[in-house]
Order: C-alpha cells, then structure tokens, then sequence
C-alpha cells in the first residue's frame, strides 16, 4: 500500500516534469518573438488583430507561468487546471481549423511548428492525459497538501 | 476554501499574472499598440531589413525584366496546377528542409520575389522571413498572390516543381 502511493507520487512528479517542461519551452519559444506568434494567431482566421496581439502577449507567459508551477509543484492543481483548460482549447481548435480547411502552422512550438492537423491533436491529447492525472490527483485531506 | 474553489483560484492568479508579466515584458510593443500600430500586419519591416511587400505592378515589372527568381510559397500541389512563369517551388513548411542549397543558388542570383495565394495569406511572408534570416538580403513579397497574378490575365505555367538547381525540391 505505502509502496504502491510511493510509486504513484514518483510517476506524478515525473508527468509534472514532463508536462511543465513541455509548456515552458513552447512558451518561452512565442515569448520571444510575439509578433510572430500573433501572426500564428491571425492565421486561424478566427479573432481579429487586436485580439491576436493580445493573446500573443499573454498566452505565452501563461504557459511559461503554469509550467513552471508544475515542475516547482506551487499550486500544481491550479496550474494543472489552466494547462488542461488550455490544451482542450487547442484541441477544439486544431479540430476546427481542419473542418474549415485552413492550411495553417500550429503554432504550437514557434519556428518547430508543424501544420495543424492530426499529430497536433494526437500531441495534445497525450499531454491532457497527463494534465488530467494531476489535476484528478485529489489529495485525500486537503489540510494535509 | 472549498478545494474545488482552491483550484479555480489558483489557475485564475496564474492567468492574471500572465497578464501582467506579459504586458511588463513586453511594454514597449504593447505601447506601440497602443499608439495604433500592428492593426494592418504584424509584420515589422526594421526587423527585416531588405524585405519589401510589393505590388501586382512591381512584380510583373520584376518577372518580365527577368531581374529576380520568383518563389512560389504555395503548398506543392498547387503549384503543379498554375504558378508564375520561370518561378521556383518552395513551400514554406518544407523550406526548413531545404533552405541551404536554394540559398546558395539565390544568393548568386540577387533579388528574389515571393509570393503564396494571395489575399490572406501568410507563408510568402513566412518564407521571406526564413530567406532574409538565412541570409539573402533583398527579399520582396508580392503580396497580391497568385490570385491577383491570376486575375490581371498574366502569363501562367503549369507542371511539376522545380528546385533552385531544376531538381525536385527535397531531394538533395
């Protein structure tokens, strides 16, 4: 039993460390050059300049930010919701994108993006695994956390 | 605090710090926003120096003086249907790939005129970006596109996709 929880918090720390190293590096990657990753936004035909440039500043940082909780283990629920809330947008919208057609790089890891398309979706859905097993890793007495 | 409501708070403090780290360390763009720029294209000609977004005009004047190589950024396929005359194939998300011995062709030739659909589009920039950063220093986008190529009824050409040295693009 004690054993079996030891195993289960070594295999969590190291999705933590996965999943948040994951994210700081796509993060760091559009931090550096926003309006590239603005452009990548635009590109979706789906919100308006402003918007784009708005999210090219902030949507960054909040995977740098998230990530980093993740792998220091501050407010890892927390980060771990906002990570999987994140990844289920980009999900939906790669899905989207393929519907409309649109012949768009993801954007998902600045100038290593690939197109949009079903790898994306495979990639992200493996990562919400892991951000789904954090976040449903729900501490039997939260004083105890 | 409820545990659910902990977790909320949590990744609500996450976004707002992302916010106002993102506008901290980006102030001075988020400025120039602010002052209006970046509403028409996100594309900033100073970091680029020696990228130019052309016109329909300028771009035929290019083609029929044969002063540049055209460069089709379109994906491959399209480019086998209809592209310019005399023009290259090199689709942006294959150029990472095959970049270096196109470079090596162009930079012997001077000038190079890229260009991919036409109206939104966005992978002649893209390609431009990769040219000027690999090296080639006068670079100019036609951003009318095959469609406006297209619509003022000049030359096309159609059939399989040239590299710089006649070769398949990506066989190397």
């Amino acid at each position: 039993m004690g054993r079996e929880l030891v195993r289960n918090k070594t295999v969590l720390l190291i999705f933590r460390l996965v999943l948040g190293g994951l994210f700081v590096y796509a993060g760091a990657v559009k931090a550096f050059d926003p309006l590239d990753f603005a452009q990548n936004i635009r590109n979706y035909q789906l919100v308006g300049q402003s918007l784009s440039f708005v999210a090219a500043i902030v949507l960054p940082w909040l995977e740098i930010l998230a990530g980093l909780a993740l792998i220091l283990g501050v407010w890892t629920r927390g980060a771990a919701l906002a990570v999987t809330g994140l990844l289920v947008f980009f999900i939906v919208l790669t899905a989207v994108t393929m519907v409309r057609g649109l012949d768009v790089d993801c954007g998902c890891f600045g100038s290593l993006s690939r197109k949009s398309g079903w790898g994306v979706i495979l990639e992200d859905l493996g990562m919400l695994a892991l951000g789904l097993s954090i976040l449903l890793d729900r501490p039997i007495n939260p004083k105890a956390k | 605090m409820s545990d659910a409501r902990r977790v909320l708070t949590q990744a609500a403090a996450l976004v707002a710090l992302s916010v106002l780290v993102g506008a901290a360390v980006h102030f001075p763009l988020v400025g120039r926003f602010a002052r209006g720029e970046f509403r028409e294209t996100f594309f900033q000609a100073s970091d680029y120096p020696g990228v130019r977004l052309i016109t329909l005009e300028e771009a035929e004047d290019i083609w029929r003086t044969q002063t540049a190589v055209f460069i089709d950024a379109r994906r491959g396929g399209l480019y086998s249907e209809g592209h310019v005359p005399r023009s290259l194939s090199l689709p942006a998300d294959e150029s990472a790939r095959t970049l270096p011995s196109l470079v090596m062709a162009l930079a012997r030739v001077g000038t190079v005129v890229v260009y991919c659909e036409g109206g939104d589009c966005q992978s002649s920039l893209a390609l431009a970006k990769r040219l000027h950063e690999a090296g080639c220093r006068d670079v100019r986008v036609f951003t009318g596109g095959w469609e406006e190529w297209r619509a003022a009824g000049l030359p096309e050409e159609n059939g399989q996709k040239q590299g710089a040295d006649g070769e398949r693009v990506g066989q190397e």
